[in-house]
């Protein structure tokens, strides 16, 4: 098999994976030859579905043992397979990464023989590429659930960020599809590295995981109490949302041809970034009485739109924290009314002047004391107002790397 | 209208700055494009005098934070338009007070500001939409065509990354070059150039960088509009996945 066919069918395997940030990572390590890491991490292009390119994500290989229902490489399914050598690997990313097409690598795998088996050839591209070719680019790997101790710390030491995809959110979906996994099976390697990078690493090393939306029954609140106990106790700097694109055809999934629900999962990465940079608790974005998102409207208005008491805040005095919290301003709107109002008391013709759209502002705020809608608040009126204004071009994902200051994006 | 034209370089805006202090006078409009003035036009020429940049760069220096004096430079790079004239009343007003400068809602602080974060923007993109090819060689070379004077900037960039490789990075649409060779970098004009031989090798790899990015779009998801709010058309030239026939 020619290398070309192979990069076709382990990229095409890969490619359900969504993780592909190559940001946040502060490195210590320096293995001496072509390559650095950009703080605020690069999009080297974008592919026809608009999603960003920027490591070189591959599958090492996609014969694999399993039976996971909603994986195209499972065992059963009959695609052709392949698989890389790690000269191979290490040969493609170099090459790529010296023409500037990309970051450096995201490599996974499908279980090849063992679960230790595989590690240890995911292993030997790692020692490929950092020692012999002194690669100092990023690196993303997987580790290998059910693999070894002595494996993943060495694979510690030598990537930037490892992660280990949960996929179903719930024990019980995960019982009823993934047969041959279970939530603290793929969470022990994550756990083993949190651990070892507490103890031995000068700067804990970046971990993510990624969660299948749509294809079992649980509800946004599930999901997103999840995730907060990811990033709070697992510490991991990431958790993805795929939405479900079937695949297979199996009894307990979508049925093929079903659209994956972009919307919801594109509502799931605004809920998520409420609670990472926003200051929000999951409990407060959805609760037992309104278990999912609000697709109409983005997290942060339907908030504000249950908790109109709260409102209107005024522009001038409120903190930061609150400002965080109005409708219409991001983290860049807050940092130039924070430092514009250093100087003098803003009106509307200074918000004008910053570019801060009034768009859904005007509902929530008093600039200088004066609303700027002219009758007293009613949620009835503003969601039908809201409703009636034009929408933006939809979009699969937030668009991450418009902001590449990573003093105001914060770690993305 | 008072008009202003001057060489377009960086030592002939300060030139021009030093002018509108000595002559108490703000003109309505610079630029350094050949125009044709019409009618009611009073123009002039301001010629380039390095001793008095040098003097002018000097109470730059001393007058603003580094932040400040990075951020008129990145204006000025800024040649899809003509910041001139707001840049220069940017820099009286930081000279009448330099704690005007931090009023961000004062439009001409915003204005540039925007300049800055335009430029910062195009090259962003351009670190990461130009692409290499190998020569014979083994230098790296890529041609940029990117719509703000960028090159100037990414020279940090790449010697970081590329520690211990030869590179050029060829603006064709300034006809310049930055040069980088055993360490050392420099600027040139390029007068006219031949196509490079590129090595052996380069084709190959370009089909299959073409079949990764193929391969990697997920087709129940395409979002031909979404692809290019991030990757507009004329970042495409120089881009070979987006050439047809790899």
């Amino acid at each position: 098999m020619t290398i070309d066919e192979k990069l076709t069918i382990l990229t095409d395997s890969a490619k359900y994976d969504v993780s592909c940030s190559s940001s946040g990572s502060v490195r210590t390590l320096d293995f001496g030859g072509v390559g650095s890491v950009a703080n605020g991490g690069i999009c080297h292009a974008y592919s026809a579905d608009g999603r960003c390119i920027s490591l070189l994500k591959i599958l090492f290989t996609n014969y694999c043992i399993y039976d996971c229902a909603y994986c195209v490489n499972r065992i059963g399914n009959d695609i052709r397979r392949a698989a890389f050598t790690p000269e191979e690997v290490a040969g493609l990313t170099i090459n790529f990464y010296r023409r500037n097409m990309i970051e450096g690598l995201f490599l996974s795998s499908g279980i090849i023989s063992s679960e230790d088996h595989t590690m240890r050839l995911i292993l030997k591209t790692l020692r490929l590429l950092r020692h012999t070719y002194r690669f100092n680019g990023y690196i993303h790997v997987k580790l290998i659930p059910g693999a070894s101790e002595d494996l993943i710390i060495e694979t510690l030491t030598l990537a930037d960020r490892v992660s280990s995809n949960i996929e179903l959110p719930s024990s019980q979906s995960l019982a009823l599809l993934a047969p041959d996994k279970t939530r603290e099976k793929v969470l022990q390697p994550l756990t083993m590295a949190k651990n070892y990078s507490l103890e031995h690493q000068k700067h804990p090393i970046g971990m993510s995981t990624q969660l299948i939306i749509g294809a079992t029954p649980e509800s946004d609140l599930e999901i997103l109490r999840l995730s907060t106990s990811l990033y709070k106790k697992t510490m991991l700097k990431r958790v993805y949302y795929s939405a479900y694109i079937p695949i297979n055809n199996v009894k307990n999934l979508p049925s093929l041809g079903t659209p994956p629900p972009l919307l919801r999962e594109h509502r799931l990465y605004q809920a998520d970034w409420l609670i990472r940079f926003y200051g929000f608790g999951y409990n407060e974005i959805v609760d037992e009485a309104a278990p999912n998102l609000d697709e109409r409207f983005d997290p942060k208005l339907s908030w504000a739109l249950r908790n109109l008491h709260l409102f209107p805040i005024e522009i001038n005095t409120a903190d930061r924290e609150t400002l965080l919290r109005i409708p219409g301003l991001g983290v860049r709107g807050v940092d130039k009314i924070l430092k514009a109002r250093r100087f003098r008391p803003l009106n509307v013709y200074d918000l004008e002047t910053m570019k801060i759209s009034l768009k859904r502002l005007r509902y929530f705020v008093t600039v200088g004391g004066k609303l700027l809608i002219d009758r007293s608040m009613d949620y009835q009126q503003i969601q039908t107002e809201l409703l009636s204004l034009p929408k933006p071009p939809p979009s699969a994902q937030p668009t991450l790397f418009e902001y590449f200051y990573p003093t105001v994006m914060g770690e993305l | 209208m008072i008009l202003w034209c001057y060489d377009g370089t960086f030592e002939g805006f300060l030139s021009l700055v030093h002018e509108s202090y000595i002559h108490k006078t703000i003109p309505d409009r610079i630029t350094a494009d050949e125009i044709t003035p019409n009618l009611l036009d009073e123009r002039q020429w301001i010629e380039t005098d390095d001793a008095i940049a040098r003097r002018v760069a000097a109470s730059l220096n001393e007058r603003f934070s580094k932040e400040t004096l990075q951020r008129i430079k990145h204006t000025f790079l800024c040649d899809d338009s003509t910041p001139e004239r707001d840049l220069l009343l940017y820099i009286r007003l930081g000279f009448k007070s330099p704690r005007a400068l931090e009023d961000f809602a004062h439009p001409i602080v915003y204005a540039i500001h925007g300049y800055e974060r335009r430029l910062l923007s195009t090259l962003h993109k351009m670190n990461a939409y130009l692409r290499f090819e190998e020569l014979e060689d083994k230098t790296l070379y890529a041609r940029i065509a990117p719509p703000r004077n960028v090159l100037p900037l990414m020279g940090g960039h790449f010697r970081t990354r590329l520690r211990g490789e030869n590179f050029i990075i060829h603006d064709t649409a300034r006809s310049i070059a930055l040069l980088h060779r055993e360490g050392e970098s420099s600027f040139v004009r390029i007068e006219s150039f031949e196509t490079p031989t590129l090595s052996v090798e380069e084709g190959s790899f370009r089909r299959l960088w073409k079949t990764f990015f193929d391969s990697v779009a997920i087709r129940s998801r395409l979002n031909p509009t979404l692809q290019r709010s991030h990757v507009p058309l004329k970042y495409r030239t120089y881009m070979s996945e987006f050439w047809d026939n790899g």
